[in-house]
């Protein structure tokens, strides 16, 4: 054989391999080539009649083909088997996923939760208390005594043993002054109810009570807290407003307002066109308080704040029954998944 | 509280539109809940044309309108014969409006004849006192308008939500008052002439019997009076208030209390006997006829008005029928007084009556107003009712009133408030609110008698900061100590569950703490079961939850009903909350968890594959719950809940205490609830388990990559169907098999071929060597082994 005989050989074994276009194909061309009467063991065997010189050169030449053949078949043979895969026929891949069970936890779980995590990023403890209360933790503690017309705002439910249902968490700050020594910064969140059904009313509904008692705790910065908390929880352009208010537990008393999430301000329906929907109560806590808790009034000072869960919740998820949260219906749960 | 705005502006020079008024009030505190105008809300209040006036024969006092409003025409009848003609433009309430004097008009049919709306006269439409003629308009008025709109009224109204403690806001007066301290606009001071203080001698007596219950008592006596209906003006403004007219005198009292704030009563003066006022408290069981037409029976701690014989009326309160003034009345006397509010509240409370007058009782009158306000009366009563002989003012007086001397100091003002102030800015607005004197940073503050909430410094600083404006007031970051305890145990506890739950695909829902006491008895439970000594509510908002929740499987079930009724039969959901016990102080409270599974669980529809929830799908989630939490809750089959069904529950326990149970409910107890089976629930007690879980030292067995492989054997068997899988799990664990890592269930069959009374089991047993890998025959020798204990233990047979 003679080296160009070689070198079209090799051309031509390139050529073919490259353009083999299947499995079967690539192993014809093997046992073409590379088999044990393939071109190549041919072009071996016809060697045999030249010098040993000749042998060398030409032999070396031939082997050094079939190992660049053997290499390029592997090659192709890899690029082959991959492609032969992407040639199968799939299933119908739109079809939906086997999805593992996932539940949800009820909105009012997660709002809880949420403002549970801002508060005690800020240093605030979580307690917890009964929700069936005495009238003196309920009201005459927090200087609402049994002749006060403030009681009329929280419609009460009573129990046949005397004992009341809890209208706020107010009695928290109560409970929780008495337990623990100031300084303290707590929150409360939890069950209370009052005589009340309506769309905008629940008999049983949730607040999250908040307490700060220090040396130094002030009006201003409850307005910061507070402030931070609405941004937190109702997002970084939230505009906030405070009033002045009366809650006999608090003096000076006020309530906070933000900016309607809905219109941004402009007034819509939601906000009854004020641009503002009312979110929480709060106050400096009242010396009276403070006095039925054994604090020294002229050492500890603080304020504390209340707000409504469910409606922070229907101002945040835009829902606009209060019943829905207790109805429990399966597909009112899933839009919280 | 309503508070028109031309009223108001009687008193104070309104520099600024109603909604900014709103707007004004809101942020100084006394939110104004709506800006309306009442003459809108009496409803369709047109302008029509009569298009012909028919004289039917079987109509005698009526006549009949064809009228239109521009768009449809429709038929009136009406008395005013005289007045009507086509053409004509008049004013027309359409049924389902109202009129000035409050009458509801209706479609009327007379005979068969239909009227739909009543034409108005200028008294009937709120415009002027002419009652005798119809309110007519020009020829080219459009029809079908809103007559305040065409005579361009407008009367906006203020509803404020006044706040408990501002009882000096309750009139018309009060709130000029209060706008005049907020923005500085010129008040109209109430002043009286000085001789509207005398008259007559009064030829009655007044005594104060009982000191406590009133601190002031003023008295006087019209004689000749001529008792009518009230003079337009009057009738408007108590329309704009939300008032219904009686008669003049009633009429003026109500107008003095909605304008300066003072409740007045009047007597008819024959009534009394003796000619005796006292003021004394009830006696026990004495009883009034009052003027809402129930009968009371008042204690010895009711406050009342009496004559030398009886309760005349339940003092602040309202009036006894008898003593009240009547078309017929002559004499009147009048009634201007200062109650304690703490009585007027309390015996309010105790016969469950709020009126006017003891709204404003109870929220403190201004002491120094009970004159002003029997004066404002007397001015009204001489100038509309012309008594023919008046007697002076009697004051009883037994208290005078002594506002507190506050003292505060800049210092403490800036503490609470966090910024400085500028003390000029104290002294100024402190100086508005009553007496001031100022000694260096001290400031010492007797109030006006108006402003009785102001008591204490704290008060003072709200009053600065209000008028000085919340918004301007910086928002600051506190500085304290670093440092905040993790939550309690209870409350990760908790989470951690809910968390747990979520991911195993349950719902979690929250429902009322107080159920359906029916719910519960359709539970079957036991008489002596402690769930039934529930805790009911003295005022249940409904029957249907009328009772504190001794479980969460109720409401739970409540849940399913409500989802079963609209589309939703498969559910898996759970419940963390509370639940209560009788106790000797409030009741006893425990943290529940509750799961319920029903109907089919969710696979892939479109695989053609669903199944029913059956019991292991409750058992599996409450196993791995339980693994999760690193508690060894032992799960004894066949539960003594009476509602579950025996062979398909169980009750759990921690440590040797019943923590709750688990299992498939009756149907007998499901049909009585309306509900599908298959249903399961469990309830678990996790109060329990906090007080167990503390002390449980959580430990983590620690397992390594294997460095030698492991092999297994298989074991079948049949054995008696008898033979329950715990009782085989637990005779193998008590077994010492060297070599052994673990066993699992691989296969469970009942049915032909195995005889009726057996089944197969297969067990897998693993077995590894953490030194070599064992060799076949040692195995197998293993395998042989445990078949044989087996076996013989059970007497079962292999298979």
């Amino acid at each position: 054989m003679k080296p160009e005989e070689i070198e079209a050989l090799k051309e031509k074994a390139f050529k073919e391999f490259s353009e083999a276009k299947n499995l079967t194909d690539l192993e014809s061309l093997r046992v073409k080539y590379l088999g044990k009467k393939g071109e190549i063991t041919q072009a071996l065997k016809s060697l045999k009649n030249l010098s040993l010189e000749e042998k060398r050169i030409f032999g070396s030449k031939i082997n050094e083909l079939k190992e660049l053949l053997e290499e390029l078949y592997q090659e192709r043979k890899r690029v082959l088997l991959l492609e032969e895969e992407d040639r199968e026929k799939g299933i119908d891949p739109t079809l939906p996923g086997r999805r593992p069970d996932r539940g949800a936890l009820h909105p009012l779980t997660l709002v809880i939760e949420e403002i549970c995590e801002i508060f005690t990023r800020l240093g605030f403890e979580i307690v917890t208390g009964p929700e069936v209360e005495s009238d003196y933790y309920n009201f005459t503690a927090l200087n609402i005594p049994e002749w006060h017309p403030a009681r009329d705002m929280q419609a009460t439910f009573y129990l046949k043993n005397g004992a009341l249902l809890r209208t706020h968490t107010s009695p928290m700050q109560i409970r929780a002054m008495l337990e623990k020594t100031p300084p303290l910064r707590i929150i409360a969140p939890g069950k209370v109810y009052r005589c009340d059904a309506d769309v905008r009313h629940s008999p049983m509904f949730h607040q999250v009570e908040g307490l700060m008692i220090d040396e130094k705790t002030s009006f201003s910065d409850l307005k910061g807290i507070l402030s931070f908390f609405a941004r937190e929880i109702f997002g970084e352009k939230t505009r906030v407003r405070f009033r002045p208010s009366y809650f006999p537990f608090t003096e000076p008393s006020v309530e906070m307002d933000i900016s309607c999430v809905i219109c941004e301000g402009k007034g819509c329906r939601v906000c009854s066109q004020t641009g503002w929907l009312e979110i929480l109560g709060a106050g400096m806590v009242h010396p009276e308080v403070l006095k039925a808790v054994n604090y020294d009034t002229t050492k500890w000072q603080g304020f504390a704040f209340g707000l409504g869960v469910e409606r922070i919740a229907m101002i945040k998820y835009e829902i606009d029954d209060i019943r829905l949260f207790f109805d429990n219906h399966l597909y009112f749960l899933e839009s919280f998944k | 509280m309503r508070v028109p705005i031309s009223w108001l502006s009687e008193f104070i020079e309104l520099k600024k539109s109603s909604e900014e008024i709103a707007e004004i009030l809101t942020l100084s505190g006394h939110e104004v809940e709506e800006v309306f105008d009442p003459y809108k809300k009496l409803g369709d209040l047109i302008s029509v044309k009569i298009l012909e006036v028919l004289s039917p024969e079987d109509l005698k006092e009526v006549v009949l309108c064809r009228v239109t409003d521009g768009k449809e025409t429709f038929s009136v009848l009406t008395t005013a014969k005289d007045q009507v003609k086509p053409g004509l433009i008049l004013a027309l309430a359409k049924p389902g409006s109202l009129t000035f004097s409050h009458q509801k008009v209706e479609v009327k049919e007379i005979k068969k004849y239909r009227s739909e709306g009543m034409f108005l006269s200028p008294f009937e439409a709120g415009i002027s006192e002419i009652k005798d003629a119809l309110l007519v308009f020009p020829e080219d008025t459009p029809l079908g308008k809103s007559i305040y709109e065409i005579l361009n009224i407008k009367e906006p109204v203020l509803e404020i939500a006044i706040t408990p403690n501002r009882g000096d806001l309750l009139s018309i007066y009060g709130v000029a008052r209060e706008l005049n301290l907020i923005c500085g606009w010129e008040l109209k001071p109430l002043s009286f002439e000085e001789s509207l203080l005398k008259g007559e001698p009064f030829e009655g007596e007044i005594k104060i019997l009982e000191e406590e219950g009133c601190f002031r008592y003023i008295g006087r006596l019209f004689k000749g009076v001529k008792i009518s209906e009230s003079p337009f003006f009057i009738l408007k403004r108590l329309f704009l208030c939300g008032l219904r007219p009686i008669n003049n005198i009633v009429d003026i009292t109500n107008y003095v209390l909605l304008e300066l704030g003072q409740p007045l009563h009047a007597f008819d003066w024959e009534k009394i006997s003796g000619k005796k006022i006292l003021i004394r408290r009830a006696h026990l069981g004495e009883k009034l006829l009052m003027l809402d037409g129930v009968e009371r029976t008042f204690t010895e701690e009711d406050l009342v008005i009496a004559d030398s014989e009886k309760a005349l009326v339940l003092a602040g309160i309202m009036g006894g029928e008898d003593s009240g003034v009547t078309e017929n009345t002559q004499n009147i006397f009048l009634e201007s007084a200062w109650f304690n509010p703490k009585w007027i509240r309390l015996s309010g409370k105790r016969h469950r009556l709020t009126t006017e007058s003891s709204y404003r009782f109870e929220r403190k009158v201004d002491p120094e107003g009970v004159l002003f306000g029997a004066l404002r009366a007397t001015e009204l009563i001489l100038k509309i009712t012309e008594p023919s002989e008046i007697s002076q003012i009697v004051d009883v007086y037994s208290r005078p009133f002594k506002s507190p001397l506050i003292e505060i100091t800049s210092q403490k003002i800036n503490k609470i408030l966090g910024f400085k102030i500028e003390k000029s800015f104290i002294e100024a607005t402190l100086k508005k609110l009553g007496k001031l004197q100022t000694e260096g940073d001290t400031f010492k503050l007797r109030p006006h008698s108006f402003r009785q909430d102001l008591e204490i410094p704290e008060d003072l600083v709200e009053e600065i900061a209000r008028l000085y404006g919340y918004d301007r007031i910086p928002a600051t970051f506190p500085v304290a100590e670093l440092k905040a305890k993790a939550s309690r145990l209870e409350l990760q506890l908790e989470r951690k569950i809910r968390e747990i739950l979520k991911g195993f695909g349950l719902f979690e829902v929250i429902t009322y703490s107080f159920i359906n006491p029916e719910t519960l008895q359709k539970l079957n439970l036991s008489e002596r079961d402690e769930r039934l000594k529930v805790i009911e509510l003295e005022n249940p908002i409904s029957s249907h939850l009328s009772v504190m929740r001794t479980s969460l499987i109720p409401g739970l079930l409540e849940v399913a009903k409500f989802n079963s009724a609209r589309e939703v039969e498969d559910l898996s959901i759970f419940e963390v909350g509370k639940v209560f016990f009788p106790d000797t102080e409030l009741a006893s409270e425990f943290t529940h968890l509750a799961i319920l599974l029903k109907g089919e669980k969710k696979l892939l529809p479109w695989e053609g594959y669903k199944r029913k929830y059956d019991l292991f799908d409750l058992k599996g989630i409450l196993e791995e719950l339980f693994s999760a939490l690193s508690l060894e809750v032992e799960m004894r089959p066949y539960s003594q809940e009476l509602f579950l069904k025996k062979g398909f529950s169980y009750d759990l326990y921690l440590s040797g205490i019943k923590i709750g149970f688990a299992g498939a409910m009756k149907n007998y107890v499901l049909e009585s609830l309306d509900l599908k089976k298959p249903l399961f629930v469990a309830e678990i007690d996790l109060s329990k388990i906090y007080t167990l879980y503390s002390e449980v030292k959580r430990t983590y067995t620690i397992q390594k990559p294997p460095k030698f492989p492991s092999t297994f054997r298989d074991i079948s068997f049949i054995i008696d169907k008898e033979v329950p899988y715990g009782e085989i799990l637990s005779y193998i664990k008590g077994l010492e098999i060297p070599y052994f890592e673990k066993m699992e269930l691989i296969a469970l069959y009942e049915g032909p071929p195995i005889p009726e009374d057996k089944k197969s089991i297969t067990l897998r047993f693993w077995f590894r060597s953490e030194e070599r890998t064992l060799f076949d025959d040692e195995v197998n020798a293993l395998q042989d082994e445990i078949a044989k204990k087996i076996f013989a233990h059970f007497k079962a047979k292999p298979r």
